[in-house]
């Protein structure tokens, strides 16, 4: 696959075919993701209500199957040093930090996660399902998100963060939503 | 092992049993990240959504923001949302129910569910804030990567999950 990649950076932006995947790539992704969360029953708000009240463990094997074979394959991907397709570094993937404010911020989304009976990836899909009472969550998930935002607003620069994250994202200034324009 | 009876729950659109489902999105996270050098997640796409409505602290390259890929991997969802609904056997349509469980304890009138809804949604955004990340980011892809701040978090989720859906069929639920 990804061949000649020899000199390429491990930044996913430094790459051997000289871009990083496209965004249209990403919404292939995005869409074989939604179909994959709805045969998998998690986009069915009752077994979310089914998962908590232990009547129907579905959504359980599904995290636990997922994750057991998700990890089983990244360890082969690492332990043969494959390379990112659209980028050509090493895949070495970064899990999230411990961060402050984690447990209780976990606690209180799965607060949310059961009076909804959506997460934030699986709402989304359930609008496209047409199921109208997403439509109220999505919402309410993203007042949530400003307003931490909003109160997070002045929280000190981290330069090495600052550093790694200008790495792979080339619009540095400009708004998000730039790589259309 | 579970055997719920028969149609206890109704989805949209045939689902696959547990294990099978898991697998498909275990392979799903993995190729994703081979192809993309990206960790799976979405709650950060709400994030970039308020950048891009002009709350800076979500351009913040320090905070990790400023990754318009999110964007456009959240606007894959719904596409494949609708796709799995028109491939079932009932094809797409509005629905208003949240089916038998949800219905029995969530308030009827809409103004009042709708409430509950962006309530239960702002706990959401807030929480997966400060957990850093949702269950896509955290159980799917933090757990598959042996991440144990997302065994952490992982956890948390299913505890707050259990005291909420258990209380609320405490207070609203009428006896099975």
């Amino acid at each position: 696959m990804s061949a000649g990649a020899a000199m390429a950076a491990d930044s996913a932006e430094a790459t051997p075919h000289g871009r990083p995947a496209p965004a249209l790539a990403f919404v292939l992704f995005g869409m074989l993701f939604g179909l994959l969360l709805a045969k998998a029953g998690a986009t069915t708000y009752d077994y979310y209500a089914a998962l908590f009240l232990f009547r129907d463990l579905q959504l359980m094997w599904v995290i636990g199957a997922g994750a057991l074979t998700g990890a089983l394959l990244i360890a082969l991907l690492r332990a043969f040093g494959a390379r990112v397709w659209w980028g050509g570094g090493r895949v070495e993937p970064a899990g999230k930090p411990m961060q402050r404010g984690l447990l209780p911020g976990a606690l209180l989304l799965g607060l949310g996660w059961g009076l909804a009976g959506a997460c934030p990836g699986t709402v989304l899909v359930m609008a496209g399902e047409g199921k109208t009472s997403a439509l109220w969550t999505i919402a309410g998930v993203g007042l949530g998100t400003w307003f931490y935002g909003r109160l997070a607003q002045g929280r000190p620069v981290e330069p090495a963060l600052a550093d790694h994250a200008e790495a792979s994202s080339p619009a540095s200034g400009a708004p998000p939503v730039a790589p259309g324009a | 092992m579970s055997e719920p009876a028969a149609g206890a729950i109704e989805a949209a659109s045939a689902v696959w049993p547990g294990w099978l489902g898991g697998v498909a999105i275990g392979v799903f996270t993995t190729l994703f990240l081979w192809a993309t050098g990206r960790v799976l997640g979405l709650s950060s796409a709400y994030g970039e959504a308020c950048g891009a409505l002009g709350v800076d602290y979500f351009r913040r390259k320090d905070q990790g923001f400023g990754q318009a890929w999110r964007l456009w991997f959240a606007a894959g969802l719904p596409l494949g949302g609708a796709v799995a609904a028109l491939l079932g056997s009932d094809g797409w349509s509005v629905q208003t129910s949240m089916g038998a469980l949800y219905e029995s304890v969530l308030p009827a009138h809409t103004a009042a569910r709708a409430a509950v809804l962006v309530l239960g949604g702002a706990c959401i955004g807030v929480g997966a804030r400060m957990a850093g990340g949702c269950q896509s980011g955290h159980s799917i892809a933090g757990l598959a990567l042996l991440n144990p701040p997302s065994l952490v978090a992982s956890a948390g989720f299913f505890v707050g999950g259990i005291v909420m859906v258990q209380s609320l069929f405490a207070l609203f639920g009428a006896t099975p």
